[in-house]
């Protein structure tokens, strides 16, 4: 039986939504109903994080002259309270010497662009042009 | 340490799995989703490394 249930007056305004659902991956889900898929997206999401962590991957962060780290620290950013949490207590550094420093980044960053599509989809199902 | 084929494998496990959850509402169109995700970077990966074998590393 899929999942599916209609946004009540009692839930909270979409852009608060689409803020948690950056801060806590699957939390938006979850507030909207999709309880199964809130479970899924927080795992693979946190998984990803942390397999990104142990891997030495680096939090990328802006560097000046260097372009492409822009996107890279949006990405980044993107991991929500994961990331703050992880740079407040000095992981992300990276290891440029490591064998799965590459890796870690790889991980790193699909985890914040996983996290980014699933604050677009929080407002896709909040303005209702995703119905489930 | 863990070697690349299995990280490879492991992060196009979870951007399958992502994917699927994501676009798909169904269980059985969800696996089948799923397949067609992970064999593509599966497969695409090792294509895209067999066709850069050719040029030099540095």
């Amino acid at each position: 039986m899929p999942e599916r249930r209609e946004r009540g007056e009692g839930t909270l305004p979409l852009p608060v939504l689409m803020v948690l659902a950056w801060l806590v991956p699957g939390l938006g889900h979850m507030l909207l109903g999709r309880r199964l898929r809130a479970g899924v997206f927080f795992a693979v999401v946190v998984v990803a994080f942390l397999l990104g962590i142990t891997l030495d991957g680096e939090l990328i962060l802006p560097h000046a002259g260097d372009p492409l780290s822009y996107l890279a620290a949006i990405a980044s950013v993107g991991n929500g309270v994961l990331f703050f949490v992880a740079r407040a207590v000095g992981l992300g550094q990276g290891v440029v010497t490591s064998p799965a420093f590459e890796f870690g980044n790889t991980f790193l960053l699909t985890a914040g662009m996983m996290n980014m599509l699933l604050v677009l989809d929080v407002h896709d199902i909040g303005t209702g042009k995703k119905e489930w | 340490m863990v070697d690349h084929l299995t990280l490879m494998a492991l992060d196009a496990f979870l951007i399958a799995v992502f994917f699927s959850f994501l676009w798909k509402q169904e269980k059985k169109e969800r696996t089948v989703y799923f397949w067609k995700v992970f064999g593509a970077l599966m497969l695409g990966a090792i294509l895209l490394g067999w066709l850069m074998y050719p040029f030099p590393r540095s």
